[in-house]
């Protein structure tokens, strides 16, 4: 088991796709009668290439490192080239100087083509590391600085030279000009800058830039950077020089030259390298390279290796112009399928050949790692990019999108269990049977990826936030869960995370902290006063809207600066609708604008509320009153009321109170904010996914009438709070189909874990698709479904180190075991382990 | 229809039939098997569980028993003073004192079995009948069991074989399986260990062949009791009697040991009697068959 998980090991072919077709069956969901695809017979030809297990081996054992090469160079594009600046300068100017600054980032930094590498590009100037954004949130991130190598959780390596260039040329440079925070008065910069140091209430993600989108890869491999060139230069003609409009696809235009400058860039590199090299195999190689890089991006790519290599160069383009998180490169089965239908057909490339492509592309994805401090780590640990990759669902009419590719896709996130990218399957009610399986043995091997996507469910949730039906089902999701229209969104899904359950506490004491007398929060009734669900209810939802209010207006003004300072004209080239609307990603160009705010602690709030429905509304062993005083002192002396508090319903087990309760504070966050249009000029929606935030925003929380201690994490996303779903697995997603999922329209992270014993073999990956799929059936919205035994998470925490490539479900994403915190890996050995004996009633 | 008596309902059921399945353990049996896995299966109703390790010795309990039924100590319940009424249930903080055995009318019951639905659709699965002994409730399980027919949910059952055929019969034809379990063929050690005579039990095993209904043998492989050569050779040639093909072994666990005091039963002399050579066992019995010429699964 343990061997299994720690590394890629070579598979069983007949488990690879030959799994036996399911039983036909009225299901819906299992309704397609199709034949397996081609692919799908000839599975167990496909080898994870020599090429390729070197690659991986070197970047796992590569130790990560912080590359100040990024701020380095901005620093001196900004104080030699071009004054960051000037008066009258507005975000139209702001544009061009960042176009500028990414010519000048793309010319400068460092290129590099490894050993063995088909498809070339180097994200920072280290084999694996984060870059730092000294205009974003990189100053905060310095802190850090001398503690970076010493530092026990996720390390990185800092030479002294870079240090020394982040202290002396970095640091001073932009510490007078970050301008997140400029939109607001200084008194309230100062107040937010601590508040997001230290976050209680809520942290504001898209401070430090906003990403989190899926660019039109697609748009890009048909038109290369020529066609947006030429768009650009052709709107141009209708507009008056230096107007907005004018600058704006004046810069677009410069972006355009500095992707390709960047392509022939490494044109040289591999001719360079091919005139020196020894070996003839890999002169060939090389001279390949320099063919491909002398055509894409800026051509459209005419291979399947072309389109690969086109996409990763504006991958790391876009990773470099603002944050490194959650360029999610969307439905790359999609944008690949023809190429490769085509190649194959041409007698250019194998499946062998595109399988050892697409594991190229997915280590480059794993050289990025990002550069969080100690603080952020505590909200966004297990060093994931949140970069998806999403396979399956369907295609803009709704019929199934299957392709072989896919299937190599899948074949690949099993065989090569890699950290990133963050791979995504969409199943829907056509979706064919081995596709269903192949994703489902995965699992059932302990994969962990993919995460599951329900387009049943998803689709008219898009539509319902006013997406056209044809995009909605071209959706892909972002970062960690969060579905968008691929290529047409620039939804920030990530805006924000809003803790929940301190608006719990302050409804528990009158606004204010357990504990404090000063009031934070609205000046809510005395629970001695309530004498109803309802008007606690009515508390709570007082305590939230406050909050909310607050976080609107941070948000708003942070906004407006990323708008006036941070303006992204490669995002924006790569986002459909900025060019045609003349207008940057950052001010509202996309077709489909938004912000996502996360509702942290649902379910923790949903169990609290009927706790005190349960033990002081209908069993009446309590009062409210008595509840306060036992979690103001963490239930010392109150062990009797906790544990009956314990013991009330929970959700999680297919029951309507404590279901109905978590459903009613996803209402309560969503109708703070539904309807309200962001500074883009599109709606804040609402998600209920928590990264690692469940655990940060735990810590900072009194115990709670759900029986919670003091500090404890809540449960991840939607996921019931560990060790609470009792009647096994049909319950669990029962109770997350009954929640009010319309609600969610950035997305859900739900997690299952399952013990390896009960979905052991061909019969036991049946088994679990027969979850999956009666849970999607029964109207969940995703799933990630853990198969690993609780013990060997145990012995991995006791023995760092050991299991250096155990790769876990977090919530929305992977990551190695071992780059979690202490914290983070507590609650995952806490999860419940289902396995098919503790399911009695 | 009067309401039945189970005493567990356990979802996501992957071991009793095909897909996913809810199984519904009946409360009441008339049979004493020394090796009982579920003893608070055996009595035909309701008892009070007392979880000793649970318990804080708070004393609520106490107080609201109408029957003074509830002492200081371990042991706690004064069982002939008890009729499980289940009023202290909800007064203990700590969930120290369980009812076992629930009162339930047909539609909740049905309600509750029909809760995954699309599970069973997913997966070919359904509700099967268990306890304890279903047709201990013939009337109350049929009527389950027709309900869940007509709603298009497949029904089968685990029985003992302990029926009357007459009042079964009716059922049959509701029913996508029948788990038979076999136990000790020779009549007199059937009586002299599990209190019972066996031969209606192998009757209605026999009038099963003949409405050539789905019927699965099972046998619980218990280390001196089931799997001696003489009951696996007896087991063997009537099923070949019927020429049945298969037969389904399960492995003894003592696992019903810990739930004998709670509910006041005396460890019974199997529990604390050397019990590890459980595998052992069920490896010589599947041999046994095999060579008998029988297909074995587990
Ligand atoms: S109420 Fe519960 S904890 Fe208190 S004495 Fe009775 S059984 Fe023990
Ligand atoms: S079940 Fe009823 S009679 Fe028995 S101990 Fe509890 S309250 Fe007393």
């Amino acid at each position: 088991m343990s061997t299994a998980a720690a590394t890629p090991t070579a598979i069983d072919p007949a488990r690879a796709h030959g799994v036996a077709e399911p039983a036909s069956s009225a299901f819906p969901f299992a309704a397609a009668g199709e034949a397996p695809a081609t692919a799908a017979a000839a599975a167990d030809e496909l080898t994870v290439s020599e090429r390729v297990l070197a690659l991986d081996k070197e970047i796992r054992a590569t130790p990560r490192s912080l590359c100040a090469e990024r701020a380095v160079l901005l620093t001196r594009y900004f104080r030699d080239e071009t004054p960051w600046s000037e008066p009258g300068d507005d975000s139209s100017t702001m544009v061009v100087k960042k176009a500028g600054a990414m010519g000048y980032l793309l010319r400068n930094k460092r290129v590099c083509i490894y050993p063995r590498e088909l498809l070339v590009g180097n994200f920072t100037s280290h084999r694996v590391a984060g870059g730092i954004f000294p205009e974003l949130h990189g100053l905060a991130m310095m802190e850090d600085l001398f503690r970076f190598p010493s530092r026990s959780l996720n390390p990185l390596a800092v030479t002294e030279e870079e240090r020394r260039q982040l202290l002396r040329e970095v640091l001073p440079f932009w510490i007078s000009r970050v301008p997140a925070a400029k939109a607001l008065p200084l008194r309230a910069q100062l107040r937010l800058g601590a508040e997001q140091l230290e976050p209680n209430f809520y942290l504001i993600n898209e401070i430090g830039g906003i990403s989190h989108f899926v660019p039109d890869y697609q748009g890009l491999v048909t038109r290369g950077t020529d066609g947006y060139r030429d768009e650009a230069a052709a709107l141009q003609q209708h507009t008056e020089p230096g107007s907005p409009a004018f600058k704006f696809h004046e810069a677009i235009r410069i972006v355009c030259e500095a992707l390709d400058h960047f392509a022939q860039r490494y044109k040289e590199e591999a001719l360079a390298s091919a005139r020196i090299c020894a070996d003839p195999a890999r002169k060939a190689e090389l001279l390949e390279i320099a063919e491909v890089c002398a055509s894409v991006p800026r051509r459209p790519a005419r291979t399947f290796r072309e389109a690969l290599q086109s996409i990763l160069f504006a991958h790391i383009a876009l990773n470099i112009e603002s944050l490194d998180n959650s360029v999610s490169p969307g439905r790359l089965d999609q944008v690949l399928g023809p190429f490769y239908e085509r190649d194959l057909a041409a007698g250019i490339l194998d499946r062998n050949g595109a399988f050892e492509l697409l594991g190229c592309f997915a280590l480059k994805l794993c050289e990025l790692v990002p550069a969080f401090s100690r603080r952020g780590t505590r909200f966004h640990g297990g060093m994931f990019n949140g970069q998806v990759l999403v396979v399956g669902g369907t295609d803009r009419n709704g019929d199934d999108a299957t392709n072989e590719v896919t299937y190599l896709f899948l074949e690949l996130m099993d065989r090569l269990r890699t950290r990133q990218p963050n791979y995504s399957a969409r199943l829907h009610r056509g979706s064919p049977a081995a596709y269903r399986l192949r994703a489902a043995s995965a699992l059932a091997r302990g994969a962990v990826s993919p995460a599951l996507y329900n387009d049943e469910v998803i689709v008219p949730l898009l539509e319902s936030r006013g997406m056209t039906k044809e995009d909605a089902r071209d959706y892909a999701n972002v970062g960690c869960v969060e579905p968008v229209a691929a290529g047409k969104s620039f939804l920030s899904t990530d805006a924000a995370l809003f803790n929940l359950p301190i608006c719990l506490e302050l409804a528990l004491n009158r606004g204010r902290r357990l504990g404090k007398w000063r009031r934070i929060g609205a000046a809510t009734a005395p629970v001695e006063q309530c004498r109803s669900m309802d008007e606690f209810l009515e508390s709570f939802r007082a305590q939230v809207e406050a909050g909310v209010g607050r976080l609107l207006v941070d948000i708003a003004a942070i906004e407006r600066a990323n708008a006036r300072w941070n303006p992204t004209p490669v995002t924006s080239m790569l986002v459909q609708g900025c060019i045609a609307n003349a207008r940057d990603a950052s001010a509202g160009g996309a077709i489909y604008n938004g912000g996502g705010l996360q509702g942290v602690g649902v379910v923790e709030v949903g169990d609290s509320l009927a706790a005190i429905d349960y033990v002081v509304f209908k069993q009446r062993k309590a009062t409210l009153a008595e509840i306060v005083a036992a979690c103001r002192v963490g239930f010392r002396g109150h062990e009797a009321l906790r544990a009956r508090l314990r013991n009330a319903p929970k959700y999680g087990n297919d029951d309507p109170l404590p279901d109905g309760y978590v459903g009613r504070a996803m209402e309560i966050f969503h109708d703070c904010f539904a309807g309200k249009l962001n500074t883009r000029g599109g709606e804040y929606t609402a998600g209920f996914f928590s990264v690692t935030s469940h655990v940060a925003f735990g810590k900072k929380v009194s115990a709670l009438p759900s029986g919670r201690m003091a500090g404890e994490p809540f449960s991840s996303g939607i996921s019931a709070t560990n060790g609470m779903d009792r009647l096994g697995p049909t319950a669990l997603l029962r109770s997350a189909a009954a929640l009010p999922l319309h609600r969610a329209h950035n997305g859900v992270n739900f997690n299952l874990q399952l013990a390896p014993w009960i979905v052991a073999g061909d019969d036991g990956a049946r088994t679990l698709l027969d979850l999956i799929e009666g849970g999607f059936d029964a109207g969940c919205m995703q799933m990630q479904v853990n198969v690993y035994d609780t013990a060997l998470l145990i012995e991995a925490r006791d023995n760092p180190g050991r299991y250096p490539g155990l790769l876990v479900r977090v919530s929305g994403y992977s990551a190695y075991f071992d780059d979690l915190s202490p914290e983070m890996k507590e609650e995952m050995i806490q999860r419940t382990q289902h396995d098919g004996a503790s399911c009695r009633s | 229809m009067k309401d039945g008596l189970v005493f567990d309902v356990q979802r996501f059921s992957v071991h009793d039939g095909p897909g996913i399945r809810t199984t519904i353990f009946f409360k009441g049996c008339p049979l004493r098997c020394p090796w009982c896995q579920n003893p608070e299966a055996l009595r035909p109703h309701a008892e009070l569980a007392f979880y000793a390790d649970r318990c804080h010795g708070t004393g609520d309990c106490e107080a609201a028993c109408p029957r003074h039924a509830l002492q200081r100590g371990t042991e706690r319940i004064v069982r002939e003073r008890c009729d499980a009424c289940g009023l202290c249930v909800p007064a203990c903080p700590f969930g120290a004192l369980q009812k076992v055995g629930r009162s339930v009318s047909l539609d909740a019951l049905f309600d509750e079995a029909a809760r995954d639905r699309n599970f069973y659709e997913s997966s070919g699965g359904g509700v099967t009948l268990s306890g304890g002994e279903p047709t201990a409730q013939m009337e109350f399980a049929a009527a389950l069991a027709r309900k869940c027919h007509d709603a298009g949910i497949s029904v089968g059952m685990q029985t003992c074989g302990a029926f009357r055929w007459e009042s079964f019969a009716p059922c049959l034809p509701l029913l996508d399986f029948i788990h038979f379990d076999l136990k000790i063929m020779n009549s007199e050690a059937h009586r002299a260990i599990i209190g019972a005579d066996n031969q209606t039990i192998l009757a209605n095993a026999r009038h099963l062949f003949d409405a050539a209904s789905t019927v699965l043998f099972r046998m619980a492989v218990v280390p001196g009791y089931t799997d001696t050569l003489e009951n696996l050779r007896d087991v063997a040639s009537f099923l070949h009697e019927r020429d049945v093909r298969t037969i389904h072994l399960l492995a003894y666990h003592p696992m019903g040991e810990s739930k004998l005091p709670r509910l006041g039963f005396p460890i019974s002399p199997l529990f604390s009697a050397e019990t590890s050579g459980g595998s052992r066992s069920i490896d010589g019995a599947r041999d046994f068959f095999r060579s008998a010429g029988l297909e074995v699964t587990s």
